[in-house]
């Protein structure tokens, strides 16, 4: 079963992505910030990394740039979940090292649609 | 939950998760609320403001992913206005504490409307978004309800023409400007949106606008040039069309932004040269892209990242070491525990006699029972407990408020936060709480230029306590105010025909204020003396089984104190054998019991019986009358008083015989069979019988009056 890091300081947002996400058959492993996230991404088989942007201690961008510093995370794909579809953060996403990036809010269907499209 | 796993297409019920998402947005509004009362506006810290603004954030998100557009719109503009203050592009000003303060409140509302499922008229929020709007743009908004309509939009270009420094600043922006895709619908009237096209004629320098094809005949089309954000354009239409009727997407001027949809804002999309970007299965031009080829991450240098939070990662922290459990789920738990110690007790009742020598070690395994099981009971009981700082946690904000609205100046302090209590109790004890927390603010309190008139400070203090005194919580409400005036309190007592006198103790006159209707303010104003007073609150501490004490010096403040027992689940009981019966009395209303004369008794008009304890003739309340008991014998008679007082008057219950002293578990009658007088609940013994909790306060005032 492949694993999916869902991060997100709001449990309600990363309650809701868990289980769409297991749902389609994934396997979850939740986060409750960037931090939080780093420290499970290395205790864990991670195949995609779900972020939100904005959270305390480390946002997502901040989290992708930890992961890309990683061998192991060179090439997983990270999304970037955020509220704001502009182009600066899109430009500082693409510069962390993320993959792509999903608008919140966002419909279940949509974030299944978009993670099979990315998942290895 | 199974019908819910369907794969790709199914439709996700969302609604599962509203439960939480309210439980988050009110915590995250109480925090906000909070940071807000504490922020000094000369020096407003980061911290404080990215805390602010994220609790804003999260709640929008939130309620955009659930579908309350309502709570989303307005939490959207405080983000707006609070990511602003953090990028120091404005100065906090008082007014924009107030505005926030308001909103929150708003969407406290507005919550709580959907969370009783659209139950009600939903507040109005225009005017607190014309304010946020106002302040946002640099200026000081009228104060509300003067002006309740939305400003016309011509007035409000100069927000738009201001450059874009929002939580986006427009792509494009510097270099100039961006053509969009700008889509309103589905409408009804599809002229309506003709207002759109005046807004760029009205406002100058907005931009162009022109009408384009639209393959939806519902849905208006136009093609957009403009150097205003999206947020801006948003915020403008928002006056003429729903904001969820609006989709804008970059045609060009960005340079990253997809533009293969011209009808929808892109919701996804992938860097053409990312690792783990897909093949050619993105919508966007990441189609090119030759995926995971070019692992390296592109220069660090280029996004200055949010400053990590040390406020929010503390509270990061808290929430992964607590977890989230539904009240009912410790309740179940806590009658399962309540069962184990009746029957903990049925096998210790029934071992009592056993012979050590021959069952020692089952008797050394019911002592361990007994201790682990007394153990069990207090954790599971500490479950239930919470923090008094959650009741004290609102009264900053109230009191604010109340100050503002009566020109006084009002400091409170809280001790005792940390003082744990039962969370039926918190929930019942808020509101008798904010009465007086009110009064002592409305009616206690003076005037500023009055408490300097009489050498006292400005600045009165409203002290609320909590702390633990034997098996029971005190709560003070104490101010340093007028103090209750003996006088008027008498004079006042006397015009409602009461029966009062000069002499009275102090005490007794104080317990004055907590007759129906009594109020000693001499005007009524809007915030409390409505004749809806501390009858209610002293009724509402009685049925916890507390009671309230107040002590008053005048001139120099009051003091209220409300004692209650620290759980509605266990109780301290004493078990008195009536009969065949055996009946449960709160040890905490018991005085005395003694052994009764029969001469010691009187009987007065209509067969009621007094008896005379140490000179107060207090009623006789026979047992066996009121339950009627049957009588088997005739050899057993009631020969034992016991005296239990409540409210301050004593009453004596004849009953045949004195049996222990023990916690009982609480069991409610209401809720299993049906409310009976003069019982408050049962409890089942050890042997496994049934005995019912008396009401004492309820018989007392029954004998009473």
């Amino acid at each position: 079963m492949q694993s999916i890091l869902a991060v997100d300081d709001s449990p309600s947002m990363r309650k809701m992505v868990a289980f769409t996400l297991t749902g389609a058959g994934y396997h979850v492993v939740e986060a409750v910030d960037g931090q939080d996230a780093y420290e499970k991404a290395q205790a864990h088989d991670i195949d995609l990394v779900l972020a939100d942007q904005n959270m305390p201690r480390l946002d997502g961008i901040g989290l992708t740039r930890k992961l890309r510093e990683h061998p192991k995370f060179k090439t997983v794909p990270i999304l970037i979940l955020t509220t704001e579809s502009s182009d600066q953060m899109k430009q500082a996403g693409r510069a962390a090292g993320a993959t792509g990036w999903l608008v919140k809010p966002f419909d279940p269907n949509r974030l299944i649609e978009v993670i099979r499209k990315v998942m290895p | 939950m199974a019908e819910m796993h369907a794969e790709g297409g199914a439709d996700f019920d969302l609604s599962q998760f509203y439960q939480i998402f309210f439980e988050e947005a009110g915590e995250n509004l109480d925090q906000m609320e909070q940071i807000l009362l504490d922020l000094s506006l000369e020096n407003a810290d980061d911290e404080e403001l990215n805390g602010i603004f994220r609790c804003a954030h999260s709640i929008k998100g939130g309620a955009a992913t659930f579908g309350f557009a309502d709570v989303a719109e307005l939490t959207h503009h405080m983000e707006s206005l609070l990511d602003k203050l953090r990028r120091h592009e404005l100065t906090p000003v008082p007014e924009m504490v107030d505005v926030l303060l308001e909103s929150a409140d708003a969407s406290r509302s507005l919550l709580a409307r959907h969370q009783a499922g659209e139950q009600g008229e939903a507040p109005s929020t225009a005017d607190l978004v014309r304010r946020i709007s106002e302040l946002a743009s640099g200026r000081v908004p009228e104060a509300p309800a003067e002006r309740p309509e939305p400003k016309p939009p011509a007035a409000a270009a100069p927000a738009v023409q201001t450059p874009p420094v929002a939580s986006e600043p427009a792509p494009a922006a510097a270099s100039g400007e961006r053509e969009l895709m700008v889509r309103v619908g589905p409408l009804e009237d599809l002229s309506s949106a003709d207002v759109i096209k005046e807004l760029f004629r009205d406002i100058p320098g907005l931009g162009t606008i022109a009408d384009a094809a639209s393959e939806d005949a519902s849905c208006r089309n136009f093609q957009v040039t403009t150097s205003a954000s999206n947020d801006d354009l948003l915020d403008l239409f928002a006056f003429h069309v729903a904001k969820e009727q609006v989709r804008i997407s970059v045609l060009a001027g960005g340079d990253i932004a997809a533009a293969s949809d011209t009808t929808e804002e892109v919701p996804y999309g992938f860097f053409p040269d990312a690792p783990g970007s897909p093949g050619a299965a993105a919508p966007t031009r990441a189609a090119q892209a030759a995926a995971a080829e070019s692992p390296t991450p592109a220069a660090h240098k280029a996004t200055p990242a949010k400053a990590a939070d040390a406020k929010g990662g503390a509270q990061a922290h808290v929430e992964s070491t607590t977890i989230r459990v539904a009240v009912n789920k410790v309740d179940q738990l806590i009658n399962l525990v309540g069962e184990l110690v009746i029957t903990q007790a049925m096998l210790a009742q029934n071992s009592r006699d056993l012979d050590t020598a021959v069952y020692q070690q089952l008797l050394a395994g019911l002592a361990d029972l007994d201790r682990n099981t007394r153990d069990l009971q207090e954790s599971v009981m500490s479950i239930r407990m919470i923090p008094m700082s959650i009741v004290f946690s609102r009264f900053p904000r109230m009191l604010r408020d109340l100050a503002n609205k009566l020109g006084k100046k009002v400091d409170l302090v809280t001790l005792g936060e940390a003082t744990e209590l039962d969370k039926g109790l918190v929930e019942k004890i808020t509101d008798p709480l904010t009465h007086l927390v009110r009064n002592s603010g409305d009616h206690g309190i003076e005037m500023p230029a009055e408490r300097l008139a009489k050498g006292k400070p400005e600045h009165g203090t409203i002290t609320l306590s909590a702390s633990h005194q034997g098996g029971s919580i005190v709560i003070e409400v104490k101010d340093d105010g007028r103090g209750l005036s003996r006088e008027k309190i008498l004079r006042k007592a006397r015009e409602r025909g009461m029966d009062v006198s000069d002499q009275m103790p102090d005490a007794d006159v104080w317990q004055l204020i907590f007759a129906p209707g009594f109020s000693t303010a001499d005007v009524v104003t809007d915030v409390s003396g409505r004749g809806v007073g501390l009858d209610v609150v002293k009724k509402n501490i009685a049925a916890l089984n507390g009671s309230v004490e107040v002590d008053s010096s005048e001139g120099y403040g009051m003091r209220v104190a409300v004692r209650l027992p620290l759980t509605l689940a266990i109780m301290d009981g004493m078990s008195v054998g009536v009969g065949d019966e055996v009946y449960i009395l709160p040890l905490s209303s018991v005085v005395e019991s003694f052994q009764v004369n029969n001469d010691d008794v009187n009987t007065v008009a209509q067969g009621s019986r007094l008896v005379k304890v140490r000179d107060e003739y207090m009623p006789v309340i026979a047992m066996e009358k009121i339950f009627q008991i049957p009588r088997d014998s005739s050899e057993k008679s009631s020969n034992i008083m016991v005296v239990v007082e409540s409210d301050g008057s004593r009453i004596a219950l004849l009953v045949d015989e004195l049996l222990g002293q023990h916690q009982v578990v609480v069991k409610n009658l209401e809720s299993n069979y049906r409310k009976v007088p003069n019982v408050s609940g049962a409890t089942i013994l050890g042997d496994g019988k049934v005995a019912l909790i008396l009401d004492t306060s309820s018989m007392v005032r029954r004998a009473r009056h």
